[in-house]
């Protein structure tokens, strides 16, 4: 087998040390933590030139990462979860300074109750901040898509900041073989830092996320923000078609998992997207035309891609690992909203809402989910929100709650 | 029919306050009312718009009042300064109330406004019988509650109220109340014709094309241009140097917010008045009182700190 045995936590670090980044302010949190610990210890030896440094915080981290990139450095930084939210802030100033920095963000569930394993609430709660957003399945995936990300958010036609997410445990402290880039192909793709807008001169001094009162240069900037972020569909056309040429793998803002005759398509994003793909494949063999879209870019929201890879389908599942409580899942309502004006839009849409805090993921499950869906698109009526959650779990569950409630004498 | 008025002052005179006597007098009397402020950072000085609509029935507006019926401009200076826009959408049937020493004929004389023009110099009046500068915001709600036709002891009691919101002693209100009264009492009224029309016509909107992060960033790269905004319109002082006075400890060049005091070899003050905002710091500080606090304009040295 080609490539080395490395966790997705070990890829990301790569991603940035091939990057060859200037500056990573550093907050440790699980499942993260790894990441910034290769990039110390690379620091330490000097087999990076990166200037590494601890922060007392998220917020803090943030703060330093977004004034560095907006000094003209190549910046990285990780962080997770509660550590994201509490740099979230801190995320809206960035992206509007439009200083293009990647950050990592390993997903883990927010708390209460607090856990460790993953779910995207918290890179989702990110969703609106400017960042762009890139969903990573594999280990491989998460080196790549960093090295693409800085090629994206660099670019002058974009110049914002990317988040590249990977699932925490299913990915962070998960060992698969990946296959590193060559120094100079990296060198090739990625072209030096060297932004128009940005930069660090006592000579010609600016200023940069001025005030701007009465709304009318509030509204033009923050357009700005998105004609940029749309943009970047195109420019993430070219990095992954330069990328394919020099490196060989292709990424592209969504990815179609045996879509050609689908009748039925499940949608979903990271990590177990790979046992979808394996369900699908189960499903084919008992001769069931049912298919997968990944969604791989979430900001800019690929609603082309969407809509061409769903259009004419009997049914659409998307599965949500996230809960916007009150709502559903909360990427179920941008494929509603972008498939609404389509002629073909597919007769039944449904919605579950599986693998919150990083709940397993069932085959048994995951056949269920293409029962309901195919049923849905026969009778013409969309199901959901459904929470994938099973009677054996359920059992587990009081069980669970008869102890944290039971009074000893 | 709907009542509009707006206010323009400065930062620090009452502008917002007088908008909300005004709301309050007319809440008494029994109408349906709504006051609201704009402004930006809170500086002393800086141009603050309020808006006050009066009506018999629900109000379904919110914020900027385009066309007024009836626009309160409690300091003169605003009117040429363009940024401050007070006289948007006045024109010949809208009432104007300028806080002046001059006569509405003078006024005209000087600075030609539409619409039908009345003045009182509330400043004066304040100095006078107040015993020191800053707030007006009782006279000039007053004045407004007066032009519109809402009565004196409405306006008598919103001012109370209001004024005891923000804190002041029940023998300042009682002083601001009677030095209201007597402004109500004695401003020459213009008519106020309700229900201005609101331009309705459909927007033309525009969609902006991208452009590079150099432009289409909220970046400032132009260097040291602060020094282009003058800002000598913001004052209702100046604050002027009595040589002889001076002892020279360079505590106002310390205290100045804005800079705009270098000390000269002599180690005496230089006051930039293109910038400086009146803000009377350096007046306060003063351990000697070499500097004091003179009217603009006509005023003579008319209120000493200390």
């Amino acid at each position: 087998m080609e490539g080395e045995m490395m966790t997705g936590n070990l890829a990301a670090a790569w991603g940035a040390r091939l990057a060859d980044v200037d500056y990573i302010p550093a907050f440790p949190i699980t499942p993260q933590t790894e990441i910034v610990e290769a990039l110390a210890k690379w620091c330490e030896s000097g087999a990076m030139a990166a200037r590494f440094v601890t922060m007392d915080s998220e917020h803090s981290m943030m703060t330093a990462a977004g004034a560095a990139a907006a000094t003209g450095a190549r910046v990285f930084t990780a962080t997770s979860s509660q550590g994201l939210l509490y740099a979230l802030e801190v995320l809206y100033s960035v992206s509007g300074w439009r200083a293009p920095l990647v950050l990592v963000n390993v997903s883990r569930a927010l708390a209460a109750p607090i856990t460790l394993e993953p779910d995207h609430n918290d890179v989702l709660a990110a969703r609106d901040s400017g960042f762009l957003q890139i969903h990573a399945e594999t280990c491989q995936e998460v080196l790549d898509s960093i090295l693409m990300a800085y090629r994206i958010a660099e670019d002058e036609r974009v110049m914002l900041p990317v988040i590249v997410n990977l699932d925490g445990f299913y990915l962070s402290f998960t060992r698969e073989p990946v296959i590193m880039p060559d120094l100079q192909m990296v060198k090739a793709f990625l072209p030096p830092f060297r932004p128009a807008h940005l930069g660090f001169k006592a000579s010609a001094p600016h200023a940069l996320g001025v005030a701007v009162l009465s709304g009318t240069p509030y509204s033009y900037f923050r357009h700005q923000m998105h004609l940029a972020a749309m943009n970047a569909l195109e420019v993430h056309r070219e990095a992954a078609a330069a990328f394919e040429q020099l490196v060989g793998r292709r990424y592209d803002v969504v990815e179609g998992y045996r879509l050609d005759d689908a009748d039925d398509v499940l949608v979903m994003t990271n990590a177990f997207a790979s046992k979808g793909k394996a369900a699908v494949d189960v499903a084919r063999a008992e001769g069931k035309r049912v298919g997968l879209l990944r969604l791989r870019v979430i900001r800019p929201w690929p609603a082309d891609a969407i809509r061409h890879a769903l259009q004419g389908r009997r049914a659409v599942a998307v599965l949500d690992q996230n809960l916007s409580p009150g709502q559903g899942g909360i990427l179920f309502q941008e494929i509603a909203a972008c498939l609404y004006h389509e002629a073909l839009r597919p007769r039944a849409l449904c919605s579950f809402i599986g693998g919150l805090g990083g709940k397993n993921l069932s085959e048994g499950e995951l056949r269920t989910v293409f029962e309901q869906t195919a049923e849905a698109g026969v009778q013409g009526k969309g199901i959901g929100p459904v929470l994938l959650y099973t009677e054996a779990e359920h059992r587990e569950m009081v069980q669970l709650q008869d102890l944290a409630t039971e009074h000893r004498a | 029919m709907m009542r509009t008025v707006r206010f323009h002052g400065r930062g620090g005179q009452g502008a917002k306050t007088a908008s909300r006597i005004l709301g309050t007098a007319a809440f008494i009397e029994g109408f349906v009312a709504q006051d609201s402020p704009v402004y930006g950072a809170e500086r002393r000085g800086a141009p603050v718009a309020a808006f006050t609509r009066i009506d018999s029935g629900p109000i379904k507006q919110r914020g900027v009042i385009a066309c007024p019926d009836l626009v309160v401009i409690a300091d003169a200076s605003l009117i040429q300064d363009p940024a401050a826009r007070v006289l948007d959408g006045v024109n010949e049937r809208t009432a104007v109330f300028v806080n002046s020493p001059l006569t509405a004929e003078q006024l005209q004389a000087q600075t030609p406004l539409l619409g039908r023009l009345t003045t009182l110099d509330l400043t004066t009046i304040a100095l006078q019988q107040c015993g020191k500068g800053g707030a007006i915001s009782a006279l000039v709600g007053a004045v407004a509650g007066r032009l519109v036709g809402l009565r004196r002891d409405s306006v008598r009691e919103a001012i109370a109220r209001e004024l005891a919101d923000l804190g002041l002693a029940a023998t300042q209100i009682e002083r601001n109340q009677a030095v209201a009264i007597q402004c109500y009492d004695t401003v020459r009224t213009v008519p106020v014709a309700p229900g201005a029309p609101q331009p309705t016509a459909s927007a033309r909107l525009q969609v902006p094309t991208y452009e590079s992060p150099t432009r289409g960033t909220a970046r400032i790269s132009a260097a040291a241009n602060s020094i282009l905004r003058e800002t000598s319109g913001w004052r209702t002082f100046r604050p002027v140097l009595v040589p002889d006075k001076c002892n020279g400890c360079w505590l106002c060049f310390a205290y100045c917010p804005d800079g705009v005091i270098s000390m000269a070899k002599d180690d005496r003050p230089v006051i930039d008045y293109a910038h400086c905002k009146g803000c009377q710091i350096c007046v306060h500080e003063c351990p000697t009182e070499a500097l004091v606090a003179e009217r603009e304009k006509e005023g003579t040295v008319a209120w000493k700190a200390k």
